[in-house]
């Protein structure tokens, strides 16, 4: 409740910011972006695997994620253009068996939790703010780049979510929610800010579809586990590890990508078709009418691998625009850290002159008297015999007059 | 006949004397069992302000030579440190330690119910010669008991007094520079009163609202049904004066601010007041100049009363409010509920202007209901100065509620505090609950007695414009 | 951090391929000027059928001045940090486990600076002016987490992190210290912590680094520690020196069945490299300067070992000191070690322990390195303990209060400490406290007290020296640092703080707030007591990392126990119902008095025509038995006034709002 109350309030303030940030995008550049959109070339892809739930026995959600990791790591998106999020560390938790591995299936044959996972929010750092910060790129200053999503108006994005939903919602770590407009006010502030060309959603959870229901950004394509009012269910338990590992959902996903390759190009449509009610138990959702490609045509590794085209001659301006695009973010990045410092630097002082002022014209009324004071104030060495003797002082000096005036 | 009554009133003092000893060996005697009933732990009887744990905290901050104030422990006044802090230190083998710091809690308690009786017996002289110059007799009624020694002993015997000064808390100390004030302006000592004033300010920021109602009887004495001189003075008689009755009043208004209201006292109040701020902020800036100065003190002394920082939980409602409530809405709540003290104050001032003491009351009760850390050391205040006017309010509705609920609260919030913070079975809003009725006894109380209070001047009007029809007739 | 990486691997590959035989000669010439980097492992048998397994990476880059900002093997990402936050020096752990003081030893260099508290641990020396501090720990915090993919950024706030002044390490000013107790570690901070490695974990030791095997042990803490003399003059200090550890107890699987003996000592586990990490070292990282293997036996263990061969009459021909022997009565070892290191004799101690050297340049693919032990007879021997036996816990029940007590009991050492040092009459134990406590632990420093062998002392007598920064709410944690001097013959000690429990606002508690609250491990150190370990080498100049690192003079300390408090939850389900109530009641109070002042005095009049009220108690019944049978207050007779009847309105307004209250407490 009071997390809706919070993102209201939070996109209140981000969504005037962003109303002038829009009006200033549209003047400056004059075309408005979606069209910018459409003409811009694909130039990178990246990913935002979230992890929403916490506690051991939601261990099947880590491994979700982390298949998924898995996936987009073998189809060709480098770490560095992976945001994880995991709300809970399973792989050494003290209640694992296997300590540093996770497993996706019963035959524990695939170590999820190789050497080589790069989790960049991991624990109380999994929330609703932070998501929608990755998101929307609003961060501190300070934060550094590998938890940024520096995509630009080129990218092709997937964000995976999975965990605990409901309708219209998405629970976060137990204990705060992810409205459906939060989701759909980010991806549009992320279409006004340029952020992406493709966004590929992808939710697991209960009631899935309800999370797209606010979506109207173009370029969008969304795809969820179950439909209002069912029920998203775990695909098998492994008793060994005590717990259910995988979802369904998930696991005819990670089902459909192991028969691929980097350079196959099943299209995404087949990807969509592959789901079959019965086996999910659940009906697979997808929105597609904010999306205007054909998804015959659109390979799956435009969002799950990185398979980039090259690019031609004609687009070598907007190429080489878009490299000191990159570039000038970049610098901007560094010298933002740097000038981050002085400010921080700047109000702390700020603060002290402040209470210095205060200071002042509070004892500014009786200045000079105070002055006179403090010389023989400074001369007392035993300040709280002087107050005892004041105190004391106190009771002749209160006798004396209520005598007289009785 | 005379030797009769001066008999029966030297029986009744001697019964209030035996009475005001017992609860003194009472309190010492609870004194000697600190540990086996913990009462300087409860919530409802020490709260940040108050308790003296945190008072001993700030004294050995400051003979470690840090400022009292360093961390958030002590938010109490510097004088209160320099003239308790030695005590809480000082240990007397063979007897439970702070024995030195409960005398003198216990002493500013017998001297609070002195002042309160003194002032409820001046109360009474003011009241009888008013009737008397109506000539209503209705003397006869309170030959019982003296509404000041019902009042004193209504202070000594209440259990929240007895928890409040056996606790360890400074709130007797405060109720005493409240009751100085009310007993200063009474007996029209202007020094006392301003001195009081001042001290109760310092102390705890709330009794700053008194101000109105000391400068109301040092301008036109302790409570009268005062109007009713002036009805006689203007010798007119409205008999169906269902219509005229209010503008009435009004021109009686104007014309009574004018000729009664005395200015002379006011003045020297204010001037005493100058004279003894500017010595008790003299005496702090002294004492706390080798630390912080005194904008530290006022910033963790009346910030902290003003801006509710501590969330640990006590009798009033604020604390779980706040524990709660958003915080892009925490300072406009916090600005409503302290304009909610400041709103009342000026109609009870114009409905209430002849009775002062009553008016204190009022405010008094108001300001420790909704004050940011209510103690049961505040109620035990008013639930006293509730005894001055039990011949007034002897017609006040829901008294038995009242009774009930403060019977049932006082029982109550214990048990739930208990299955909240040491059991663990039981939930906050458990123990918010009993806060909350607590909240609205106070209520009550308030609305009922003003309205009982206002209800009796009627009366009193309705028989004096009787009585005079009967002289005109 | 994975970018960085990316930046790196050029450099890295280039650097394999081209720079790897000329760092090796650098090395042969062993000339300080390059940069260097040494790796090193060393393995020693504890008391408890465990094994300490101790990696010690180090790699050297001299003045940037010196040779520009290009390095071969010095990982960049660090080189970045210290010049941009001006860090002089740093210390960063990650612990899973707790190190077992009294089993695993606690007077040698490993347990005094590889022992750590559990979770995240990070303290840094900057060298910028004194309000510059805390900007550069928040950007170092942030920074850090980005590269160890931890929340390491939640030591940005500034109720987690404290400025030492004394208390913890000598030099302060601008030292800060912050530990993150829950902070879950696992393999995704050790891989970014190997990335850092020049071979990272393809070639060289830490190919050992299977992380099942690692994270399966008892103890496993990562630490990399950072000492630069960037931003001195040249020539001052050697650049920067990283220095990664990675300390492990295991537990070897004892495949054979152990032999049951006439006393019940049982056979200590035989181990080798294969059966604990289940791999084996194949080849060296040939960009290493040195890559050795130790394997080190306890001087108690030696002084056992020489007690049972005293008693078995064995010649001294297979003793085993002697150099380049593999096996002796007691045990055997698979290897034949290179060398064979006496420790000198150190001041307290009795006998000097033994390291057996492996250099492992000479193995590859087809004849891999696997160290092994094997135990002949059973023995059993103790570790060296530290002075005193430190334990930190928790006092009293209920969530509003409690306390804090750390107990101190003495062990052997402080008994023979004793019988040496009464010789001199002032025999004084000084001990070393620092502690943090979050701000929602209140404590009050006024109710400390200190009891020696269970009598209580004044605390002016035992505390020499205190420093205490309270804490103050939601900005500062509280700080207590201490020097205490004990009498030497002391047998226990035992020290208690007093603390209120805070109540924090809904937002402030974490996801798991019932698990409750963590309070980080007191640093308890003994200032007159040092770890140096000397070995005789013939010659200092290729002094090996480990070694030199043995020999320097560092304290003695001991990390308590974290603790856990849980801390009152209010309700976090339903704070509207608070809100409305709150506000109902507000309003009742407000609305019904304003009702009260302004009413007519015309009705009054009315009133007073109307027949004499009945007494409180009657008309209170008479209401209370209009509400219950709903009917209107007419029909009881009673009077039918503005005032009552706005009575009665207050009466219902009340009912509703004790239902409200009630409706809270039991659906709530």
């Amino acid at each position: 409740m009071r997390f809706k109350m919070c993102n209201l309030f939070n996109w209140v303030v981000i969504m005037a910011a962003f109303l002038v940030l829009g009006s200033i995008n549209v003047y400056a550049f004059g075309s408005p972006s979606s069209s910018s959109a459409e003409t811009t070339m694909h130039t990178n892809n990246w990913a935002v695997l979230v992890c929403t739930s916490r506690f051991w026995f939601n261990y099947r959600h880590m491994a979700n994620t982390l298949s998924l990791y898995r996936t987009v790591k073998r189809l060709g998106i480098p770490d560095e253009r992976i945001i994880l999020m995991l709300a809970d560390d399973m792989a050494c938790n003290a209640r694992n068996k296997y300590p540093a591995q996770v497993f996706n299936n019963e035959n524990h044959r695939l170590n999820l939790y190789g050497d080589n996972v790069e989790v960049d929010y991991r624990g109380y750092e999994v929330t609703v703010e932070n998501f929608l910060r990755v998101l929307t790129g609003r961060h501190e200053t300070a934060v550094p780049r590998s938890k940024r999503l520096l995509s630009d108006e080129g990218s092709h994005i997937l964000l995976y979510m999975t965990g605990h939903g409901g309708d219209e919602f998405l629970k976060f770590q137990d204990s705060e929610e992810l409205q459906s407009h939060d989701l759909a006010d980010a991806v549009k502030q992320m279409k006004e800010k340029r952020r992406f060309k493709e966004l590929l959603i992808m939710v697991d959870t209960c009631q899935a579809a309800t999370l797209f229901s606010q979506l109207q950004s173009p370029g969008v394509l969304a795809i969820g586990s179950s439909m209002k009012g069912e029920n998203s269910y775990s695909h098998h338990l492994d008793s060994d590890v005590g717990v259910s590992v995988v979802d369904r959902f998930t696991f005819y996903t990670l089902a459909f990508f192991e028969r691929l390759n980097m350079y196959d190009n099943a299209s995404v449509s087949s990807l969509f078709n592959s789901y079959h009610p019965s086996l999910l138990m659940s009906t697979a959702y997808h929105r597609t009418d904010l999306y205007q490609r054909r998804l015959e045509e659109v390979p799956v590794t435009n969002f799950f691998g990185s398979v980039m085209e090259t690019i031609h001659t004609d687009s070598a301006y907007k190429a080489l625009s878009r490299k000191s695009y990159s570039r000038a973010e970049i610098n901007s990045l560094f010298d933002q850290s740097a000038n981050g410092d002085k400010r921080t630097l700047a109000d702390s002082n700020g603060q002290d002159q402040f209470s210095d002022l205060k200071n002042e014209d509070q004892q500014g009324a009786f200045r000079h008297l105070w002055n006179t004071f403090n010389d023989k104030v400074g001369k007392i060495e035993d300040v709280d015999s002087f107050v005892r003797y004041g105190l004391l002082a106190m009771v002749p000096l209160l006798l004396l007059p209520t005598l007289l005036s009785w | 006949m005379e030797e009769q009554s001066t008999k029966r009133t030297k029986q009744k003092q001697g019964r209030f004397w035996t009475w005001v000893t017992a609860s003194v060996l009472f309190r010492l005697i609870l004194i000697y069992f600190p540990q086996n009933l913990n009462l300087s732990s409860r919530p409802e009887v020490s709260t940040p302000l108050t308790s003296l744990r945190r008072l001993a905290e700030g004294y050995w901050l400051k003979q470690s030579s840090m400022s009292p104030y360093a961390g958030s422990m002590y938010h109490g006044s510097p004088l209160l440190l320099s003239l308790l802090g030695p005590l809480t230190v000082k240990r007397i083998d063979e007897q439970p330690s702070h024995l030195l710091c409960s005398l003198v809690f216990v002493a500013a308690d017998i001297l609070n119910s002195l002042l309160i009786r003194a002032t409820g017996q001046t109360l009474q002289i003011a009241y009888r010669q008013s009737l008397r110059s109506l000539d209503l007799d209705m003397i006869s009624e309170m030959e019982i008991l003296s509404p000041g020694d019902i009042a004193a002993l209504i202070y000594l015997w209440n259990p929240f007094t007895i928890a409040a000064c056996v606790g360890l808390s400074t709130s007797p100390i405060e109720n005493l520079a409240i009751m100085l004030a009310l007993y200063g302006a009474c007996k029209r000592l202007v020094p006392l009163a301003a001195f009081g004033w001042v001290m109760a300010t310092h102390l705890s920021l709330y009794p700053i609202i008194l101000i109105i109602p000391i400068i109301l009887l040092l301008g036109n004495g302790p409570d009268t049904p005062r109007k009713l001189f002036l009805l006689r003075r203007h010798g007119k008689v409205e008999e169906n004066s269902s219509s005229d009755s209010c503008q009435q009043e009004k021109v009686i208004d104007q014309s009574k601010l004018l000729d009664v209201f005395s200015w002379r006292p006011v003045m020297l109040f204010l001037v005493w007041t100058v004279m003894w701020s500017v010595y008790v902020l003299l005496l702090c800036g002294v004492s706390v100049k080798q630390y912080g100065g005194l904008w530290e003190m006022f910033t963790s002394m009346y910030g902290f009363i003003l801006t509710v920082q501590d969330l640990s939980p006590n009798i009033g409602v604020l604390w779980y409010f706040f524990a709660e409530v958003f915080d892009f809405f925490r300072n406009f709540f916090l600005i409503v509920f302290h304009m909610n003290i400041l709103f009342m104050i000026f109609p009870l001032a114009i409905r209430l202007h002849h009775r002062p003491c009553f008016l204190a009351f009022v405010y008094i009760t108001i300001s420790s209901m909704l004050k940011s850390y209510p103690s049961v050391g505040d109620s035990a205040l008013y639930f006293g100065l509730l005894g001055w006017f039990v011949y007034e309010l002897s017609e006040m509705k829901f008294s038995f509620f009242l009774f009930c609920v403060y019977i049932g609260v006082s029982l109550l919030s214990p048990v739930m505090h208990n299955l909240w913070i040491w059991r663990g079975t039981g939930n906050a809003n458990f123990y918010f609950a009993t806060a909350m009725a607590y909240a609205c006894l106070q209520i009550v109380l308030v609305v009922e007695s003003v309205s009982a209070m206002l209800n009796h001047d009627r009366k009193l009007r309705k028989l004096s414009s009787a009585k005079l029809q009967d002289g005109k007739s | 951090m994975a970018l960085l990486f990316l930046l790196l691997r050029p450099v890295l590959l280039l650097s394999l391929f081209h720079f790897g035989p000329i760092s090796q000669s650098q090395a042969a010439s062993g000339s300080p000027a390059g940069e260097d980097f040494s790796e090193e492992l060393l393995l020693r048998p504890l008391p408890d059928r465990k094994l300490l397994a101790h990696f010690h990476f180090q790699s050297r880059a001299p003045h940037t001045s010196s040779d520009g900002r290009h390095h071969h093997l010095f990982p960049k990402a660090i080189s970045q940090l210290v010049q941009k936050f001006h860090v002089k020096e740093m210390e960063l752990s990650f612990t899973q486990g707790r190190w077992n003081y009294d089993q695993w030893g606690g007077f040698d260099p490993i347990s005094s600076s590889n022992a750590k508290p559990p979770g995240v641990e990070l303290w840094a020396v900057f060298d910028v002016p004194h309000e510059q501090v805390d900007d550069s720990w928040k950007n170092l915090t942030h920074a850090l987490s980005g590269l160890f993919c931890a929340s390491i950024n939640f030591l940005e706030s500034s109720t987690t992190y404290s400025a030492p002044d004394w208390g913890y390490r000598p030099d302060s000013g601008s030292l800060r210290y912050g530990s993150l107790p829950r902070e879950a570690v696992c393999t995704e901070n050790l891989t970014p912590w190997l990335k850092l490695l020049p071979c990272r974990d393809k070639a060289g030791l830490s190919t050992l680094m299977h992380r099942p095997s690692i994270y399966k042990g008892y103890y496993h803490s990562q630490r990399l520690r950072l000492t630069s003399s960037e931003f001195e003059p040249e020539g001052v200090g050697s650049g920067i020196v990283l220095e990664q550890t990675l300390t492990v107890v295991v537990q070897p699987s004892s495949q054979r069945t152990v032999r049951s003996y006439s006393h019940e000592t049982k056979l200590q586990p035989s181990w080798s490299l294969t059966s604990i990490f289940g791999r084996k070292v194949s080849s060296r990282c040939v960009l290493a300067k040195s890559s050795i293997v130790y394997l080190q036996l306890d001087g108690s263990l030696v002084a056992e070992l020489d007690s049972l061969q005293k008693e078995n009459k064995i010649s001294s021909a297979d003793n085993y000191v002697s150099e380049g022997v593999r096996s002796n009565a007691c045990f055997e070892v698979s290897v034949k070690p290179d060398r064979v290191l006496k420790e000198l004799k150190g001041v307290e101690k009795k006998s000097p322990s033994v390291l057996y050297e492996f250099s492992i340049d000479k193995y590859n693919e087809s004849g891999p390195f696997d160290l092994g032990l094997t135990w002949k007879v059973p023995v059993a021997w103790s570790c060296q303990k530290a002075p005193l036996h430190v334990s930190r816990f928790l006092m009293g029940s209920g969530n509003e209060r409690g306390a804090i007590a750390i107990s101190l009991r003495s062990t052997e050492l402080t008994d023979e400490l004793l019988h040496t040092k009464t010789s001199e009459g002032t025999c004084k134990l000084e001990v070393k406290i620092f502690q943090v406590v979050p701000w929602y632990i209140k404590v009050y420093f006024h109710t400390l007290q200190v009891f020696v062998n269970e009598e209580p002392q004044a605390v002016s007598d035992v505390v020499e020296k205190m420093r205490v920064s309270p804490s103050v709410d939601k900005l500062s944690p509280g700080v207590m640092e201490m020097l205490l001097k004990f009498p030497c013959g002391m047998k226990s000690a035992a020290i208690t703080l007093e603390f209120d429990k805070g109540f924090l606002h809904i937002d402030e508690y974490p996801p798991d707030a019932n698990q409750g609250f963590d309070i980080p491990s007191a640093i308890i150190s003994f200032p007159n007591f040092h770890t140096s370990m000397q070995f005789l080498k013939d010659d200092s100049s290729d002094k090996s990392a480990i070694l030199s690192k043995f020999e320097e003079n560092s304290a003695v300390l001991a990390y308590t126990e974290v603790l856990l408090v849980p801390l009152t939850t209010p309700d976090f389900s339903m704070p509207y119902n608070v809100i409305t109530i709150t506000c109902t009641v507000c309003a009742l109070y407000f609305g019904s008095l304003l009702n009260v002042l302004r009413r007519r005095v015309g009705e009054e009049e009315r009133l007073e025509n109307k027949e004499k009220q009945p007494g409180w108690l009657r008309q209170l019944l008479f209401r209370l038995y209009a509400k219950i049978t709903g009917r209107p207050l007419e029909a009881v007779g009673s009077t039918s006034t503005s005032s009552s009847s706005s009575s009665s309105k207050l009466g219902f307004i009340i009912l509703v709002a004790g239902i409200a209250v009630f409706w809270q407490v039991y659906y709530g």
